[in-house]
Order: structure tokens, then C-alpha cells, then sequence
């Protein structure tokens, strides 16, 4: 039941793009962890710089689609640079449509 | 503070650095000013300082505005500074090129008009210095150093050209005229050189590692570029007083600031040349190609003024080296950055309230690249063609480079006004329930 939420959540967070390279949050690897314990979730995730204003609306964006998924009934957002999110994190088929350098 | 806000008011200030650079460009095609009128005139300085503080210093203001915080991960001093800056910015300018109109017979000869200007372009710049400079303390390393410096230098610049102020309208004493009569290089290299291009240096590496996904440039190695650029500026300006105070003239100082200012400029090719290696972003957008062509732009001042000194002509030719410093490297840079700014910021304002909640664009779907891709081409062909006849001086030619220039920055004004309304987002994306259409001059945040 909970790994059924926990993909649910994941698919609505799809929702979510990172405005700058266009694609949903959760192939670009921004979203590490997600994490369900009687309908509370916490969600650690990250961006690609931090400071960058996007970051608040990243962050409000994650909450609003969580929010709308049946079963949820709290939501805790962390967000983290630790790891520091690298292209190394994205899908590799989204990672070849980016035009992406081979990644170290 | 892991993110920064949106800046309120960085729209304001780009509008209306857009709109005097839209005026110096008509100033230069109704041939006032250099090259029609000698360097040191009255029309000249109106020209001067139409473009260095109503067009590059206040979108360089606009743009750090928004910037500093990103840099330092933490929030503007204060947000409510902003709005009256611009306003002392604006009407300080004003009152200064009236002043200078009535020095060459334009409008009456109201002399006070220039300290009053002064002193309402140093209330200005105050403001913008505590608030950016308090922000950027908060955390002084990477490019926030280079902010820290093109600040120091912005206050050496305003110094000076207060005093200048005050010696025109017979204030300033005799001190105040010695210093006016040698200090102008002075003047000219620390807000070029210090405040706006130490400024443009250090935005441009987080910018540009930003947007090409490449790692941030080593502190080490932009320690040195920093300090060479923050030595040459500490020469010009400590050293150009003391040679003033000596009356030893200040050929000495202007070579040990051409050879720094050259070091500063190879060391930071260096740099560039290592984020574009080490980008992960192969594909490069527009802003980062039109920024190319300022750092070709920069390239060819430093071949231009090494060979007019070798050729002893660069006193004759300076005109044409100023030229391209101004409008090749700074407004060719700023350009490139703005086009983007203006988008990111745009898609922030729009879309970033909404996410979660509906499907949204990219911050690319705010754009037409391909369309605006050829006005920064006609702008910087037109630069260097201008160039090319200052230094050959053809003066008709020459005229016909601003009238190109002209139609470039009119083609891109255009293109960011398109993008603040949003039209070239197709629907149903354009507007999702809940967003709101941007304002064209400020944002609603």
C-alpha cells in the first residue's frame, strides 16, 4: 500500500518542471527520496543551484501536486544540496534529448 | 535561505536602461556628440553618461539586484531601497545632463544643475552600494568578490565625478580644478573598468556556469583575475591622485593600468574558456552565443589597445576604443544576460505561482530565439563596423553604424517586450487557471 503511494506521489510530482531545462523534476533526478508513514509524507529533494529564485516555487510545486494525490494527509519538503545534484542524476533517455556531454 | 525572491523591481530598472540606450543611440545618429563633436565637449559627456549611468549602470543595478542574493544564498538587504534609488538614479541624471547642456550653450547656463545632479547620483549609487554591498558581505567569496569590487570602484567613480561636478559650477576650489583637469582617465577607467567590467566579470561566470551546467569557476584561479583587475583599479586611482598631487602627469600609472588591465582580460579569457569546456550543456542558447560575441568584442579592445599604443596613436584614437569597450563588450554583454533575465524572471512570476497545480511552459517557450537571433547579430556587426570608421574617421559611415545599431536594439526591445507579454507561449500553456499576466515594468510579487 505504501509503495503504491509512494509512486503515486512520484507520477503526480511529474508535473513539476524544472523551468530552465524543461523537463519533469522526478526524470531530472531532482526528487531523492519519498517517504510515507500513515499518510505523512516527506519528501527530500534538490535543484541545480542553490540561491536560484526558482527554488520556492520548485519547492511550492512539489507540495501542490503531492497534495491533490488521495491518501496523502501532510506533506514535509526538504531541500537539500547534499549530494550536490549533478546531469549525472537525470534519465538517461531525457539526458540524450538535453544534448547532455557524456557525464563523468 | 536556499532560494531567492524575486527582485520587484528589476524590470523597472532594465525598462528604463533600455530607454536611455534608446536615446543615446538617437543622440549618436543626430551626430551629437563624439566623433561630430570633440571628446571633451559638452555634447560628448551628455553621451557619456546618457549610456554609462542611464543605460549600463542601471541595468547592471537591475540586474544585481536580483543577482546578488542568488550569488550569496541569502536576501536583499532590503527590497524598499530599490524603488528610490531609481528615482535619485533617474532624476540625477537628468539634472546632470542639463548641466552639462548649459555648459555648451544648450540650455541656460544653470551650473548648479551638475553638483545638484552629483549629489542626487551619489544618494542613488549610496543606496544601491549599502543594500548590494550588505548583501553581498554576507558571503564575500566566488563571484560575489567580483560585486564587492566593481562596488569599492563605483564609489571611487562617483567621487570623482562628484568633484568634477562641483569644480564645473566653480565649487570644488582649486584642488577641485587640478583634479578636473587631469582626473577624467581616472574617472573613466574605475567606472569601466572597475565597477562596470569587474561587475560584468563576475556575474558572468555564474551565469554562465548556470545556464551551460558547467562547475563553478575554482576560486583560485579567479583570485588572480580578480586580483589584477582589483590592482589595476587601486593604481589608477590611488596612484593617477598621487601622480595629480605631484603633477608628474599620468603616463607612468596609465601604463601600469594597461598592462594589469590586459592581464585581467587574458586571465579572464582563461576562465571563460574553461566553463565552456567543462559544460555539460552542449546545446548553447542564444544568450550564451550573443555573449560570445562580447568577449570577441573584449578580445579585440585588448589587440586594439595594444596596437594604438605600439603605434603611438591611441591618444588620437581612444574615441574608437571607448567605443567598443561601451557598446561591444559591456552593452553586448548586458544584452545577451538581459534577453535571458527577462524570460527567466518572467516564467517565475507567471508560471512558478501555478506549478503543482497545472502543466506550464518552459522558460524557452517565452522566447523566439530564431526571430531575436538576428537583431543581436545587426547590433554587433554594426559595433564593429562603427569601429572600423571611427578609427578610419568616417564620420557619415560611422553614423550609419548607430542608425544599424539602432534598429538592432529596437528589433531586440521588441523581442523582450513580446516576452513579458507572453506572446509567443502558445495556449492552453499561455495562461493556466490561476496565473496571472506579468506587468511589462515591475513585477507583482
Amino acid at each position: 500500500m505504501t509503495d503504491k503511494l509512494v509512486e503515486q506521489i512520484r507520477d503526480a510530482l511529474r508535473v513539476v518542471i524544472d523551468p530552465e531545462l524543461g523537463y519533469n523534476i522526478v526524470d531530472l533526478g531532482f526528487v531523492y527520496d519519498i517517504s510515507v508513514l500513515d499518510g505523512a509524507v516527506r519528501i527530500m529533494m534538490t535543484a541545480t543551484t542553490p540561491g536560484c529564485p526558482a527554488i520556492h516555487f520548485l519547492r511550492e510545486g512539489v507540495a501542490n501536486a503531492a497534495e491533490r494525490v488521495p491518501g496523502v494527509r501532510s506533506i514535509d519538503i526538504v531541500m537539500t544540496f547534499e549530494p550536490l545534484w549533478t546531469p549525472s542524476c537525470i534519465e538517461p533517455v531525457v539526458r540524450a534529448s538535453l544534448g547532455f556531454a557524456a557525464v563523468n | 535561505m536556499i532560494g531567492a525572491s524575486i527582485s520587484r523591481w528589476t524590470m523597472s530598472y532594465f525598462a528604463m536602461a533600455l530607454a536611455w540606450l534608446f536615446v543615446a543611440l538617437a543622440l549618436m545618429v543626430a551626430r551629437v556628440g563624439f566623433p561630430a563633436a570633440h571628446l571633451a565637449s559638452p555634447d560628448t559627456l551628455v553621451l557619456v553618461h546618457v549610456v554609462c549611468i542611464g543605460w549600463l549602470s542601471l541595468a547592471m543595478c537591475g540586474a544585481l539586484l536580483q543577482f546578488v542574493p542568488v550569488l550569496v544564498a541569502k536576501p536583499l538587504y532590503s527590497e524598499k531601497w530599490a524603488l528610490p534609488a531609481l528615482g535619485l538614479l533617474t532624476a540625477g541624471l537628468v539634472a546632470l545632463l542639463a548641466g552639462f547642456l548649459g555648459l555648451g550653450g544648450r540650455l541656460p547656463a544653470w551650473h548648479w544643475l551638475l553638483p545638484v545632479g552629483a549629489v542626487l547620483l551619489t544618494a542613488g549609487f549610496g543606496l544601491i552600494v549599502v543594500d548590494l554591498g550588505l548583501t553581498a558581505w554576507q558571503r564575500p567569496a566566488g563571484p560575489a568578490r567580483f560585486v564587492l569590487a566593481g562596488l569599492a570602484s563605483l564609489c571611487a567613480t562617483v567621487t570623482f565625478g562628484a568633484i568634477f561636478a562641483f569644480a564645473h559650477a566653480g565649487w570644488a576650489g582649486s584642488i577641485g580644478e587640478t583634479i578636473l583637469a587631469s582626473g577624467v582617465p581616472l574617472h573613466a577607467i574605475a567606472g569601466l573598468g572597475g565597477w562596470l567590467t569587474l561587475t560584468a566579470m563576475g556575474v558572468s561566470y555564474r551565469l554562465l556556469s548556470m545556464f551551460m551546467l558547467a562547475p563553478d569557476v575554482d576560486d583560485r584561479n579567479s583570485s588572480w583575475t580578480l586580483a589584477a583587475g582589483v590592482f589595476a583599479i587601486t593604481v589608477a586611482v590611488v596612484g593617477g591622485i598621487f601622480a595629480i598631487w605631484l603633477s608628474s602627469g599620468l603616463n607612468a600609472v596609465l601604463s601600469v593600468v594597461a598592462a594589469l588591465g590586459l592581464a585581467t582580460i587574458a586571465l579572464y579569457g582563461r576562465d571563460v574558456s574553461g566553463i565552456f569546456r567543462s559544460r555539460k550543456r552542449r546545446q548553447l542558447e542564444l544568450n550564451t552565443r550573443m555573449a560570445v560575441l562580447s568577449f570577441v568584442s573584449l578580445a579585440a579592445t585588448a589587440l586594439l589597445g595594444v596596437l594604438l599604443i605600439l603605434t603611438g596613436a591611441f591618444a588620437a584614437q581612444v574615441g574608437a576604443f571607448v567605443f567598443l569597450v561601451v557598446f561591444g563588450w559591456l552593452s553586448g554583454l548586458v544584452l545577451a544576460k538581459l534577453y535571458k533575465i527577462v524570460a527567466f524572471l518572467t516564467w517565475l512570476e507567471t508560471y512558478g505561482p501555478v506549478m503543482g497545480r497545472a502543466p506550464t511552459p518552459r522558460v524557452q517557450d517565452l522566447v523566439a530565439e530564431e526571430r531575436a537571433s538576428k537583431w543581436f547579430v545587426i547590433y554587433h556587426m554594426a559595433v564593429w563596423f562603427g569601429t572600423l570608421m571611427l578609427l578610419a574617421d568616417q564620420a557619415w559611415a560611422f553614423r550609419a553604424a548607430s542608425a544599424m545599431m539602432m534598429i538592432g536594439i529596437v528589433g531586440i526591445i521588441r523581442e523582450v517586450i513580446r516576452t513579458r507579454q507572453l506572446a509567443d507561449v502558445q495556449s492552453p500553456l499561455r495562461l493556466p487557471d490561476g496565473a496571472c499576466a506579468p506587468h511589462l515594468l515591475f513585477a507583482r510579487s
